[in-house]
């Protein structure tokens, strides 16, 4: 491989790290669904974006809790035609980060040159949600975000919902939404997983996931499940999900998706949830499992078979003491990935026939007057190794063709208002794409991208 | 599981859901919106899991009434009652109010909590006798013997004692002020934090 190539290839490597992170970074705490109901943010959240028992049933109620003046329409029968809030659901987010990592990356046209270390983004993100009650059992949580990495505006996560309710014991309905466990309600699971929901998006990150943990998010797909919930304690959820492009950078066709598209979900991928939750006094545990099966057609080739067929089989727990003036939450969970790679064998991109990758997380926050907090954590993702799948490459490369890495991670955070947060934020990897040492064959080590992280997010 | 079938049963779901697609100039009734909307904190029936918020089950109409109109008019102001009542009650009617005082306060109210024993003593004493040097009355002299409550004085028996404790010390500061607060500002300024620990706890174990 020459230079010239290898450069190119940890280019692109950056350039898409920082796409799957940036399209699949989670902000979810706004400020329009406290104008429709009235309440200050700690209803909802402990401290955003983690949600309460009371901001988990507003969601899972579909949004509806409105305490404003409405906009009603009603036919001579008494049906009503038309029931909306006066105040369109409407918020803005605004987030500024400082990264920067132990050593600087790589310049990638310069041989032997570095990048600048110590990256500033105004903004990293600045979404706008449409956020609310939309009609009786009709409840949306629209975000567009702009991405300073890509210059552009996309469609961010998204979750549409009908919901209604049976007596006063069962909630039931339906979510049509663009992200597997972005209609969760629980912070153990990985689009709203807590501590740590905020990243850096200018700093390398290990190149391998499980899909449920994100990869489907950043190719662009749209789900449709059924729920219900029982007794404000017991939650089933199933449904699928298909490939629907949601950004210009996972494909800029309209038309139907062919072989020039990759990532394609080939027919629907079932996903299903269980979980159970227990309230005692000012606790409150969860137990949970979660799951999908994915068949990915390749790039380049037609879409259909030969696909990959990934497997994948979460748990999931949540536990918060919600005290005045002490907040404490532990959430954890431990997915494994079947992979059964016929697709990428065909074309040379795995040398394996299947493949095993396993993610476990497990992290806990205090806060003190929802004003002063702290995080700690641990991660760890082990699997296969594949001399195809995982190859040597400058800083995103795997020189052991093993995916494994660990680490932790520290935050200090504090929350002024309940809609402003700064937070510190420190990423120590004691493995990296499969190695401590030199573990890109190109002679970067795994700490060599421990990530310093200052992050100011505000919500409005 | 193939697509066609996936997608007969998404039509499925969808033609389950349908009928209540048409929308109904239907208020909620009170006892749906009690279990459906107070119930996510004051628990089903008005008998809630957390501390934070107040057991409702049984308690005064009266009181209920006075403290509803004063979350919806903003005069009652600690700081829960900014954080979740001044919306929640923000758009209730005259009527709507009453019936949801009326709804719990012929709930069943939740069963006491046996508390330490020389603490239930100490509080059952003054709310017996009150502390005559700190010019404190007797709790029971508006509250009733049995705590059970007497119109625009709310029922203290089986309440969470944490609760109990917050809006003592929430009166003294006046930091709950309007409906009725004045007169247990007065009471509580004679009080001194372990007492109003003994009260709460005895009122808990009722």
């Amino acid at each position: 491989m020459s230079p010239s190539t290898v450069l190119r290839i940890s280019a692109a490597g950056f350039l898409l790290t920082i796409v799957m992170v940036s399209t699949t970074t989670p902000v979810y705490a706004v400020p329009s669904y406290a104008r429709q109901t009235g309440m200050a943010c700690q209803a909802c959240h402990t401290v955003f974006p983690e949600l309460t028992p009371f901001g988990r049933s507003f969601k899972l109620n579909g949004y509806q809790l409105d305490n404003l003046p409405q906009v009603q329409g009603i036919t001579a029968s008494k049906d009503m035609t038309l029931l909306l809030n006066q105040i369109p659901p409407l918020s803005m987010m605004f987030q500024a980060s400082y990264t920067r990592t132990k050593m600087a990356l790589p310049d990638s046209a310069a041989p032997d040159a570095r990048a600048q270390n110590g990256q500033i983004l105004f903004p990293q993100q600045a979404s706008l949600f449409y956020a609310g009650r939309i009609a009786p059992g009709l409840g949306t949580f629209i975000q567009m975000t702009y991405d300073s990495a890509s210059g552009t505006f996309h469609w961010d996560n998204t979750d549409i919902r009908y919901v209604r309710q049976v007596g006063n014991s069962l909630t039931y309905g339906v979510t049509v939404n663009n992200n597997p466990t972005v209609q969760d309600v629980w912070n153990s699971t990985p689009t709203w997983q807590t501590p740590f929901d905020q990243k850096t998006s200018a700093a390398p990150v290990p190149g391998a996931a499980t899909q449920i943990d994100g990869v489907l998010a950043g190719r662009g797909v749209v789900g449709l499940t059924g729920y219900m919930w029982l007794k404000h304690a017991t939650y089933a959820e199933v449904g699928f999900y298909r490939s629907s492009p949601q950004t210009f950078s996972v494909n800029e066709l309209s038309g139907p998706l062919d072989s020039t598209a990759g990532g394609v979900v080939t027919g629907a991928a079932p996903y299903w949830r269980i979980a159970h939750e227990r309230q005692w006094a000012k606790n409150s545990l969860s137990f949970g499992a979660y799951g999908m099966t994915t068949k990915i057609s390749q790039e380049g080739e037609p879409v259909g078979p030969p696909t990959d067929r990934f497997r994948d089989l979460a748990l999931d727990g949540q536990y918060q003491f919600i005290g005045d003036p002490h907040i404490l939450s532990v959430q954890t969970t431990y997915i494994t990935e079947h992979q059964s790679l016929d697709g990428s064998v065909a074309r040379g991109a795995a040398a394996n026939a299947s493949n095993d990758l396993k993610t476990f997380r497990l992290g806990g926050s205090y806060y003190f007057r929802r004003t002063y907090g702290g995080a700690l954590g641990l991660f760890s993702t082990t699997g296969s190794s594949d001399a195809e799948l995982y190859q040597a490459a400058p800083v995103f490369g795997f020189a052991s063709n093993s995916p494994n890495n660990n680490g932790w991670t520290g935050e200090l955070a504090y929350v002024p208002w309940q809609n402003m947060k700064f937070l510190v934020q420190y990423v120590s990897y004691h493995k990296f794409n499969g190695a401590s040492t030199n573990y890109d064959g190109a002679g970067t080590n795994a700490r060599d991208n421990k990530t310093l992280y200052v992050l100011g997010w505000f919500a409005f | 599981m193939t697509l066609n079938l996936i997608a007969r049963l998404s039509l499925t779901t969808m033609a389950c859901l349908a009928p209540s697609l048409g929308l109904q100039a239907q208020q909620p009734g009170v006892t749906q919106l009690a279990g459906q909307v107070c119930a996510s904190c004051h628990g089903p029936r008005g008998v809630s899991v957390s501390p934070a918020f107040p057991q409702l089950a049984g308690q005064g109409k009266e009181y209920l009434e006075v403290q509803l109109k004063a979350f919806r008019d903003r005069t009652r102001g600690d700081p829960m009652a900014q954080a979740y009542m001044w919306g929640m009650a923000s758009q209730l009617s005259d009527d709507t109010i009453a019936k949801l005082a009326t709804y719990y306060s012929r709930q069943k109210p939740a069963r006491g909590k046996v508390g330490d024993p020389k603490i239930v003593q100490a509080g059952r004493t003054i709310f017996e006798q009150g502390l005559p040097g700190a010019n404190v009355p007797a709790c029971l002299t508006c509250h009733g013997k049995e705590s059970e409550g007497n119109g625009m004085f709310p029922r203290l028996a089986s309440q969470h004692a944490e609760y109990l404790l917050k809006q003592l010390v929430m009166f003294k500061s006046e930091l709950r002020a309007g409906a009725n607060a004045p007169i247990m500002h007065t009471v509580s300024t004679g009080m001194t934090f372990d007492q109003m620990v003994a009260v709460a706890t005895y009122m808990r174990s009722r």
